[in-house]
Parts: C-alpha cells; structure tokens; sequence
C-alpha cells in the first residue's frame, strides 16, 4: 500500500515521477508522470501534462494526458488539453475542451 | 485540519512543495519543501532540498538544510547533511548529521532566551556534566561530526542554551578535549 497522495492546500511546482498510483486533491503544476492510477480529485487544480495509467478526474486540468489505460472525467471536471489514450468516457456535466486521440 | 500530503515510496519530485499542510515523505524529493506544517521525512525518505516546517521529524536522508518554526527532531536512522534550525533540536541516539546546528535566531526563541537567561546561567555549571555523560553513547551516534549540538535527553536542556552567545561556552575548551579524548 504505498500511494501519493498530494493533499487539499499543497502546492507543487515541478516534476512528479512515479511508479505508483496518485491522488491530488492540491494543486499540481508541471509535469506528472505515474506507471499506475492517477485520480484527480474534484478541487484539485492540475497545470501540468500527465502521462499515466487509468486515470480519473473530477478536477481541473490544462495540460495534455496520456493515458495507457483509460480516462474517465467524471461530473464536474475540467480540462483543456489534449487527451490521448486507449478508452475514454467523459461523463454529463464534464467540461472538456482538446483534441481526444484514441488511436493508440 | 489540513490533510495529510504523502510522497509515496515510489515517488520522485523534482520542483517545489509549498502548502499549509502536513507533509510526509516516504519518496525522493528534489528541490525545495517550505510548508507551513508538520514534515516527516520517513526511513526511506530521500530529500535533497531545504526543508522548512514547523515541526520536522527526519527519520531519513537529507542534503539541505532543516529549519523548523517549532522543533526539529532527528531520530533513529536520520542522516543528515546541512544546517539546522530551529528553537528547539533534538537528536536522537542513532542519528547521523553533518552541519551548523542552531537553537536561536528566530524571534520567539529570542523571547523565550531573554526569559530564560536567568535559569541560563545556572544552566551551563549543570550542562557540563550532563555533557560528559551522554558522550560515550554520542560517539556511536554522530561520528560524522562537525555537530554542536548534545545529545539532548528532553528538548528543554538545549533550550536553556539558546541566549544569543551561542552554544560554544557550553562547550569550553576542556570539555571538548575531553570528549574528543573518549571517542577516541
């Protein structure tokens, strides 16, 4: 049981690298980069690209994703970037702006 | 009640941590930690950054300088490479550091050093011997070094030490060479 978990009111400036899964509920600028899970919790503010596994969000994101899973943006995400990624669902009431590639 | 922020195990961060939250760190940190809570850098923790927090448990490795706005407390399996700062040291059998270890310069500590100055000066005539004491168990400890600090059996007995004249005229010429004398 080792995850990241970058909290409500942190901040971090920079690189993240991981070989587990992630949850920010903070705010991330960068770039993030995690072999598992990455869940973007709703409140979280993300600035950065992220490169990752299955990924959920129900928080903010500008940035481009890749994903080697899928990518759900769940009610109340944001995004603006681009999305990449095998499998993607993007929910009622989800913002999305950006180009989806699904041709992995 | 700010959350607890985790740096897993497995993780890697090259940049800036900044927040009003509980940090810890069980991961690579690389850069700069400046929270305003409590950090903890645990057994596998490995922080090349200054770190900054109120209170700052160090369990792990870290190049950079520690300061605290409370404590900082080194424990077993610390090994540390930098200057610390805080009003109140404590290092803890088992830990390694390597540095300039400071008890004043922040403002409450003064405070706190002007209101002890009183108890302080008995202090010393009592230190010394309690400074000879601990110094067999200290040389298993921090064989590594330059480090001025006592191996401090509560946080109180270091602060009697914080007045601005610093932790030098504990440590008075003889003690020194005394101590050198029995890690040797």
């Amino acid at each position: 049981m080792a995850s990241t978990v970058i909290g409500a009111g942190i901040t971090i400036e920079g690189e993240i690298t991981t070989d587990e899964d992630v949850v920010i509920h903070g705010t991330v600028r960068g770039k993030l980069q995690a072999k598992e899970g990455v869940t973007v919790e709703s409140g979280a503010t993300v600035e950065a690209d992220i490169a990752g596994g299955a990924l959920r969000v129900a928080g903010t994101i500008t940035g481009n994703i890749t994903s080697s899973d899928r990518v759900d943006l769940q009610s109340g995400a944001r995004v603006i970037g681009n999305v990449k990624a095998a499998r993607i669902t993007i929910a009622d009431g989800a913002q999305f702006k950006g180009n989806v590639d699904m041709d992995t | 009640m700010a959350d607890v922020t985790v740096i897993g195990r497995g993780a890697n961060v090259v940049g800036r941590v900044s927040g009003a939250v509980d940090l810890e760190i069980h991961g690579r940190i690389e850069g700069d930690v400046a929270v305003e809570g409590d950090v903890t850098v645990e057994a596998q923790g490995l922080v090349a950054a200054n770190i900054s927090g109120r209170r700052v448990v160090i369990r792990g490795a870290v190049k950079g300088d520690v300061s605290g706005e409370d404590a900082v407390r080194l424990e077993e399996g610390a090994r540390v490479v930098g200057d610390i700062q805080a009003p109140r040291v404590a290092i803890t059998r088992g830990a390694l550091v390597r540095g300039h270890v400071q008890t004043s310069g922040s403002e409450s500590s003064e405070r706190r050093a002007r209101e002890t100055q009183k108890a302080a000066r008995p202090a010393p005539a009592t230190a010394r011997p309690t400074a000879t004491a601990p110094a067999p168990r200290k040389t298993t400890t921090t064989a590594v070094g330059a480090s001025q600090s006592h191996v401090a059996d509560g946080m109180a007995k270091v602060a009697p030490k914080g007045p601005p004249p610093p932790v030098v005229p504990v440590l008075k010429k003889g003690a020194k060479g005394a101590l050198k004398k029995k890690a040797g």
